[in-house]
């Protein structure tokens, strides 16, 4: 579903992504591990084709993004870690505006039904969104994902701002929506959600992957621990 | 896809304080303006229907007298108004509006309202092209300089564009959310313009100019079209709003300021104009040439003595004083035409480089459609001088041959009555066809249509890499 063969992204001498090859195949929640800077965003954005990169592809449902932009678009939803909407807009104005555009239409009770399943308090969809707090608005953003109904998520630290009872209910609609069959490529920090909700977990340093494991082969602690090793220098 | 961003567009517009605040101004000073314009228009109207009919009464009523009093005593020729000129008052305000026909001389347009006014009110001169040329692009500047500027900035955008969103359909949704938001400003004053202009004219107007108003209408929806589309391309590629918002108010002062003056200078460098002392005097020593009015003379004697086998000129059965009279007229006409000719052609040469000057800044190109549809340019203008100075030439001609018919013996006088005067129709000035005002003001139009292909074309071009 979600492939990089020796996907790299130079800026000038910097290399932020380097020769990273991946394979997600639908069902697996991929982690992504790493300091800031490691290149975590810049292999969301690379599958995105929000930028060009030096050398390499990567594929979504066996198609290059660079040579159908469009068509590679409609197959993933992507959640930033600062979901972004539009302030003078209610909240159902806005999931409903980006599903539009993502291509689907739905009834105004399955947008309500989709605002309950992410958490949102009812009476709050009619609310302008400039009234919405950062953890509501992530929330709308994971809305608008599972409306799109794509068959692979990218989320870049999609929890962040998100309380850890929010934290929970997503990891619980993540696998949900794995269980459906759905690709997922997340980068994260945080290592207790991606042990629960992962599959498998890689750590990238420098923009380079420099180990992948299953979640189901460690422990929580192992995780930590062989993390640290590598962060450390 | 693109009616859907239409609709978020113009609900966001239509929720935003600063667009109705925006809106209520550029509707309070379009209707203002047009009812300044329609005051104006009703006033100048009405009197020269009454200047006109009382200036033939004048003529009709003169007591029994020699012809050639008559023709000095004259008569006035008043420009007619065309409705649309409620819009745009063009050149009208520099140029005049009425001409005193008398003999010997081709007088110069009075009636200038620009002569009686202070420098300040020159500028604070608010007609309604005025506001449709200078204000609504900036109105549509404010609106639209964070259209996609400001969605890059908030993130927004890269959202849109995860989805899988063509930038052409994203920029052509907001460029229709933002015409439907504009068209409920604009519509109202356009249907109160065309009420007023249809309740003004008797009727007048609906018989005569709903083809120049339905060019004129779609004239200026172009232009809103190309300065719309040139926010939007700006907004689509400008780092942050503040800079979209810097460039294209340097546009809009370089387009309705800036362009026009130095069009002005640049015409008037390439193509000079006497000054008006220069222009007389020249004129002036042509017309009291005293040798060509003799050798013109002499050879008119030497015709009609041939012509009635005379070997006296008071043997002709002719009144020499008339024909004299006649051959001033004809000497003054040749002179005439040749000065203003060459004079008019030097505006007409300047008007051509105002009107390529469209190629820099679509405002001009603008102005000239407007003025010409509105009946208010030079073209028009030198159209009316031209029927004016006709009629000048046919009353004289008219006295005159009146005063050959009646040759009169030893220093009696001819004197003549209502029967001559009568015999010069009134004077009747019909508008040229739309037709015409649309040849002179091709090149505006070509421009107009380049401007809009290109800005439109721009701003459908997929966005740069680096602008997401």
């Amino acid at each position: 579903m979600l492939e990089a063969h020796d996907l790299t992204k130079r800026y000038g001498a910097q290399t932020a992504v380097n020769g990273l090859n991946l394979s997600i195949a639908p069902g697996e929640v991929f982690c992504l591990l790493g300091a800031n800077g490691a290149g975590k965003t810049t292999t969301i954005n690379l599958f995105l084709n929000f930028i060009d990169p030096t050398s390499g592809t990567a594929r979504i449902n066996g198609l290059d993004v660079t040579k159908a932009p469009l068509e590679t678009k409609k197959c993933v939803a992507y959640i930033p870690e600062q979901v972004m909407l539009y302030r003078n807009l209610t909240g159902i104005e806005n999931l409903e505006y980006f599903t539009a555009l993502g291509g689907h239409e739905y009834p105004r009770s399955a947008y309500i039904d989709l605002f309950r399943q992410v958490g949102l308090a009812p009476g709050v969809e009619d609310q302008r969104v400039s009234t919405y707090s950062k953890g509501m608005r992530q929330k709308v953003g994971i809305a608008i994902a599972i409306a799109k109904k794509a068959g692979a998520l990218l989320l870049d630290e999609p929890t962040s701002g998100l309380d850890p009872k929010a934290s929970n209910e997503f990891a619980a609609l993540l696998k949900r929506m794995s269980d459906q069959g759905v690709a997922v490529l997340m980068a994260t920090h945080d290592l207790f959600r991606a042990k629960e909700s992962g599959t498998r977990v890689g750590i990238m340093k420098h923009g380079s992957l420099v180990a992948t494991l299953s979640t189901a082969d460690i422990g929580h602690a192992d995780l930590e621990r062989l993390y640290l090793e590598h962060m450390h220098d | 896809m693109i009616s859907r961003v239409a609709r978020k567009e113009l609900l966001e517009i239509l929720r935003d304080g600063r667009f109705r605040v925006l809106s209520i101004a550029v509707l309070a000073v379009s209707l203002l303006s047009l009812a300044v314009g329609w005051k104006q228009y009703t006033d100048v109207a009405k009197q020269h229907q009454q200047a006109q009919a009382a200036t033939r009464a004048q003529w009709l009523n003169q007591t029994k007298k020699n012809p050639h009093s008559a023709a000095h005593y004259g008569v006035y020729a008043f420009k007619p108004k065309s409705p649309l000129a409620i819009v745009d008052t063009g050149i009208d305000p520099y140029m005049g509006v009425a001409v005193w026909l008398e003999a010997h001389k081709q007088n110069e347009f009075k009636y200038r309202p620009a002569q009686d006014r202070t420098a300040v009110q020159r500028f604070g001169e608010m007609t309604a092209a005025e506001t449709l040329q200078v204000l609504v692009p900036l109105f549509i500047v404010l609106m639209t300089f964070g259209t996609l500027a400001a969605e890059r900035e908030r993130g927004t955008l890269r959202q849109l564009l995860s989805l899988g969103v063509k930038s052409r359909d994203l920029a052509l949704g907001k460029a229709a959310g933002i015409a439907i938001a504009l068209g409920m400003v604009l519509v109202p004053a356009a249907v109160l313009g065309v009420m007023s202009l249809a309740l003004t004219s008797d009727g007048g107007f609906l018989a005569s100019s709903p083809t120049r108003a339905a060019w004129l209408v779609a004239s200026y929806l172009a232009y809103f079209a190309i300065v719309a589309a040139i926010c939007l391309g700006v907004s689509a590629r400008a780092r942050s709003s503040r800079l979209a918002l810097v460039v294209l108010l340097t546009f809009w002062f370089a387009n309705t300021v800036v362009a026009s003056r130095v069009v002005a200078d640049v015409a008037s460098w390439l193509h000079p104009t006497p000054s008006a002392v220069e222009f007389q005097k020249a004129m002036d020593a042509d017309l009291n040439d005293q040798q060509e009015m003799q050798r013109r003379l002499d050879r008119r004697k030497a015709e009609l003595m041939r012509q009635y086998n005379a070997n006296s000129i008071d043997a002709v059965p002719v009144a020499f004083s008339g024909v004299s009279l006649q051959e001033g007229e004809d000497h003054g006409n040749e002179v005439f035409d040749e000065h203003y000719g060459r004079l008019f052609d030097i505006y007409d040469r300047q008007n051509t480089i105002y009107q390529l000057g469209g190629f820099a800044a679509p405002m001009l190109a603008m102005r000239a459609i407007s003025m010409g549809l509105s009946g208010t340019d030079f073209h028009q203008h030198r159209d009316f001088i031209t029927a004016a100075e006709a009629y000048r030439r046919q009353i004289q001609r008219t006295m005159n041959a009146d005063i050959m018919a009646h040759p009169v013996r030893g220093g009696a006088a001819y004197l003549a009555g209502r029967e001559l005067w009568e015999r010069v129709p009134e004077f009747q000035y019909d508008a040229p066809a739309t037709g015409w005002v649309l040849r002179n003001t091709r090149w505006s139009f070509a421009i107009l249509a380049a401007w809009l292909v290109v800005a439109i074309g721009w701003m459908m071009r997929p966005l740069p890499r680096a602008a997401i």
